[in-house]
């Protein structure tokens, strides 16, 4: 590979794969965004600003408050987030580039194709009109008929792929590029926050692409996951979307308390306190995340049993959530506190993310759920966690990190203009919908009557919104002028202790000329203070040892398990007792081609072992071979699956039939592209090995396709357990 | 029959149980002194949750009435035992030479997950509800696989356990499956063990539990799920810091003075 080349203008912009300009993409993209969306939240409250308003229709309301999540969600959090890690896990462990820097940029473009695609479905007969959540039967065909819903699910599947791909980027990077000395015990926070978010993201976005493609499927092709007419079930998607959703939220918030986490020791001249509680409490928060959702769906009626656990396990996310605000707390107790307006950002982080923590407590609890449930407590809650707690941390970063990025300071004055501007319009807008929420204003309507106290909190309500417009615009001026006017802000203008502060600003296209010494948490504290001095410890020299193929693979390998075990699920849920006529699986498979097919297939991955185990003798052509034995194998089996598909619709079996043709087809289909998709990536291992690339120089890349191949194979050992033999 | 009549009366006296549960503390006070007394209640709790899994009212229930409390014995003989027993045994044999560990790490997981999905196929998960013996035969092997799932997180010689940092991978896979079992059972609209749908009442309990407790069928195996995918997870979470715990201990020099 080639090094970097020296391209100037707009092109090296297009064409960079340096980790420094594509995080500066993520982060200018997502403000493009985040104005888009922003301003239909304006056009919402000032619909909103009285009663009887009729500013907008309803239609149009119900597509800008769908537009708004979706974009806020996933055109601005999500990669605003990413933007930063993309531009500072690298340097603050001392790397110089991502794990794979094309994968990076393949990340990056799907997501502004992503937000194209949501987009057009404006000039596409109408934006989707369902909510972020898209609630089965409102998203399906017969009452969102538009395509705004189809373009809403494109869209959001482009942008899982971007997340996952960058996730995976993530965790190999964390894992594989660290500098020496820094063990993962000694990872800044940030960077070990970011490192836990990109696990839930690579298991969590998987469940939401399995499920939209269900509800694609169901809207395209005439069936019914999701529609009771067909014998489906609606609630299945609820628990579908929040087995993603759940976990989601922490996927907007951890990276925010990341920067929190950076931001706070350094204002407060004091190490972080209780560290260890600050990192073991993120993973307590990430495992939980999954076992929660269910109080999303409190109100669904799904049982006083249900309801129970969820109460008691929900409740459970308060304590790890409640030690990391304590550490943060203790951390600034007796520190010498500098309020710059980053410092500012996290103590207001602090008491508005526990204003929104407290208010979910109050939604954890069932019967107070059923109480505010679809109301605007709702929405104050999540705003309170989604914009006091993860914007408000994205804000102290972006006043922490901007003189890295840029070589400038941000105006501090301006700053601390635009930073109370914002908290006061911040508290005016989503305070008082706390009480318009209880006083039992709907949510997602699009005007209301004139009911005593609504018309002048709805107006205070407003005015908040377009104070926080104003405060966003004094944002745009800060950095449109300090780019040119701003202070120099030199390497180091915080006085700071973690590695990204060790290079220039803006950091050279490297990174660093040399990393320095990594003995503790605090590696340019240490340099100061003579803490690199003296015999270094075992720790001090640690070196990474996985290899970036493999943790590349098994992290993919993780992200498809997490696909299948949806598409399993479903299969196995809806086929359980099956309603009504048709074809059954007893009734249509044909048990003995089928074990002749499947045992091409697993004598495939025996064939591929024995291609590895040539290899690592350096018989090369001997790997070739078997190589090229798997994938014949594997032809085969595709062959016989195309045989038994043709056989089926011939007799009538179609993908609409009912429910066991729909699932078998979406189970036995996605295997089979993941089939095609690994026979693919064997082809060009085949093609490299025969090109004589592995002579040069020792590979894991046959051993990575390996493992996906092997991995296939074992989704098809379940596959085939739970259609055909149990059907037997 | 109320209530409290059921927890009273209805203890099942398993000889066998109780006689293991007090044989084992006795053994381990001569076997293991000095006495270092986190293990040895590790060890009291361990055969108290032994005799309360096998004798009391849980087993009770357990045999062919709830399929919830079926659940709780199950997850207290795979999930709450072993890790109390391996953590009493904690301490044995550090110094020795470092042997290979006898059983590979994704075997004892597949074991651990096999144990919680293997006796729930409906065919054993009624055989045991209904035999004797292949009720023993389950409280047995649950043990067993429990006790293999542990070794690698909790083996008493420090030096034989995994790196932490796949602990918890470890523990987390196991969350997962056993989640996605807990869930699969709890949403299934078929009986997961039909037996426990309609039980031989040879107590004259049934009312109680269909009526007082408001356990039809289908919300008793909601519970079984439930009980499954949450509070289990929780059991897997506790040992999942207990690793970080270590992780981060390591290096720091308390390591060293242990």
């Amino acid at each position: 590979m080639s090094g970097p080349t020296e391209t100037r203008g707009l092109y090296a912009w297009f064409a960079t794969v340096d980790h420094k300009k594509i995080g500066i993409l993520y982060l200018l993209t997502a403000l493009v965004f985040f104005i888009i969306g922003g301003c239909e939240a304006l056009v919402m409250r000032l619909q909103l600003a009285g009663p009887g308003a009729d500013l907008v229709s309803p239609e149009t309301f119900n597509e800008l408050f769908t537009m708004h999540g979706t974009t806020m969600i996933f055109l601005v959090v999500m990669p605003v987030l990413t933007g930063f890690a993309n531009y500072f896990v690298p340097l603050m462990i001392g790397a110089r580039d991502m794990a794979f820097p094309r994968l990076n940029a393949l990340g990056f473009w799907l997501f502004p194709f992503g937000g194209f695609l949501l987009h057009f479905s404006l000039v596409a007969g109408g934006a989707p009109a369902a909510g972020w959540f898209a609630y089965t039967p409102l998203s399906e065909t017969p009452f969102s008929s538009s395509l705004g819903t189809d373009y809403w699910i494109i869209a959001l599947l482009v942008l899982g792929i971007s997340s996952v791909a960058t996730a995976i980027n993530m965790i190999a990077t964390v894992l594989t590029l660290r500098a020496t000395g820094m063990s993962i015990r000694r990872l800044p926070l940030f960077v070990w926050m970011t490192f836990v978010t990109a696990i839930l993201i690579i298991l969590a976005l998987p469940v939401l692409n399995a499920s939209i493609v269900m509800l694609f499927i169901d809207r395209q092709l005439e069936t019914h996951f999701f529609t009771v007419a067909g014998g489906g079930n609606t609630v299945m998607w609820q628990h579908f979307f929040w087995t993603f959703g759940h976990p989601e939220v922490y996927i907007l918030v951890l990276p925010a308390f990341g920067m929190i986490s950076e931001v706070i020791p350094v204002f407060s001249r004091k190490p972080i306190f209780g560290y260890e509680f600050v990192a073991a409490s993120t993973v307590a928060i990430a495992v939980l995340s999954f076992g929660v959702w269910a109080h999303h769906m409190f109100a669904v009626g799904l049982g006083h049993t249900f309801d129970l656990v969820f109460v008691a396990g929900s409740m459970l996310i308060a304590i790890p959530t409640g030690v990391k605000i304590f550490n943060w707390i203790a951390t600034m107790w007796r520190g010498s506190l500098r309020f710059t307006t980053a410092m500012l950002y996290a103590v207001a982080f602090l008491i508005e993310f526990v204003i929104g923590g407290l208010s979910g407590i109050t939604f954890a609890a069932a019967p107070i759920d059923w109480q505010t449930t679809d109301t605007y407590y709702v929405v104050a809650h999540f705003h309170y966690v989604i914009f006091g707690g993860s914007a408000f941390g994205i804000l102290a970063a972006t006043h922490y990190w901007f003189p890295k990025i840029t070589g400038r300071l941000l105006s501090e004055r301006l700053g601390k203009a635009h930073f109370w501007t914002m908290v006061v319009g911040f508290n005016l807008t989503f305070f008082v919908q706390h009480f318009l929420g209880l006083m039992g204003m709907p949510r997602r309507v699009f005007t209301y009557p004139d009911l005593p106290g609504w018309g002048p909190l709805n107006m205070v309500s407003t005015i908040g919104a377009f104070l926080m417009a104003a405060s966003v615009l004094m944002l745009l001026v800060n950095i449109v002028v300090s780019l040119r006017r701003g202070k120099v802000a030199g390497d180091n203008p915080w006085e700071a202790w973690t590695l990204e502060w060790a290079t220039t600003s803006p950091p050279d296209a490297h990174n660093f000329h040399e990393v320095p010494p990594v003995r503790g948490r605090r590696p340019l504290y240490d340099l100061g203070h003579g803490g690199a001095s003296g015999a270094p410890t075992p720790e001090d020299a640690s070196e990474p040892t996985l290899d970036k193929n493999a943790v590349c693979v098994w992290s993919l390998v993780a992200s498809e398990a997490s696909f299948f075990v949806i598409l399993i699920f479903a299969y196995v849920f809806y086929n359980a007792n099956l309603a009504g006529g048709g074809p059954t699986a007893a009734s249509t498979l044909d048990l003995r081609t089928v074990s002749i097919y499947t045992a091409c297939l697993l004598s495939s991955s025996f064939t591929l072992w024995l291609s590895e185990r040539a290899q690592d003798r350096g018989d090369h052509a001997g790997s070739s071979r078997w190589l090229a034995a798997t994938i014949a194998l594997g032809l085969i089996f595709l062959v016989g699956q195309a045989r038994e598909y043709i056989g089926l619709w011939q007799s009538g079996v179609t993908l609409s039939s009912n429910l066991f043709a729909t699932t078998f087809f979406t189970l036995t289909g996605f295997h089979g592209l993941h089939v095609t998709a690994g026979l693919v990536a064997l082809a060009i291992v085949l093609g490299r090995a025969l090109a004589g690339d592995f002579k040069k120089r020792p590979s894991s890349t046959l051993r990575a396709v390996g493992v996906y191949w092997h991995f296939v194979d074992v989704v098809w050992v379940v596959v085939f357990t739970v259609v055909y033999l149990r059907a037997r | 029959m109320t209530t409290f009549e059921l927890f009273a009366l209805t203890w099942k006296w398993d000889p066998v149980a109780l006689g293991l549960a007090a044989a084992a503390p006795i053994a381990y006070a001569f076997a293991r002194r000095p006495h270092a007394w986190p293990r040895a209640l590790c060890c009291a709790a361990a055969a108290l949750t032994f005799a309360l899994a096998l004798a009391s009212p849980i087993a009770t229930l357990a045999d062919g009435y709830l399929f919830g409390a079926h659940m709780l014995q199950h997850l207290l003989l795979v999930l709450v035992i072993p890790p109390l027993a391996l953590l009493a045994l904690g301490g044995a044999a550090s110094g020795s030479v470092p042997s290979r560990r006898r059983v590979p790490t994704l075997v004892a997981w597949a074991m651990g997950v096999g144990a919680m999905w293997l006796w729930h196929a409906p065919a054993l998960c009624d055989a045991a509800a209904t035999s004797q013996l292949v009720h023993r035969v389950q409280e047995g092997s649950l043990l067993a696989m429990g006790t293999v799932f542990w070794w690698p997180a909790l083996a008493p010689d420090p030096a034989r356990r995994i790196a932490p940092l796949a602990g918890v991978v470890y523990l987390f896979g196991a969350c997962v499956a056993c989640t996605i079992l807990g869930i699969a059972v709890s949403l299934s609209p078929v009986q997961v063990c039909p037996v426990y749908a309609h039980p031989a009442d040879a107590l004259g309990i049934l009312p109680t539990l269909r009526g007082d407790w408001g356990l039809t069928p289908e919300r008793d195996q909601q519970l079984g799920g439930l009980l499954m995918w949450v509070p289990a997870c929780l059991v897997y979470l506790v040992a999942i810091l207990a690793t970080l715990r270590r992780f981060y201990r390591v290096g720091t020099g308390a390591e060293v003075s242990r």
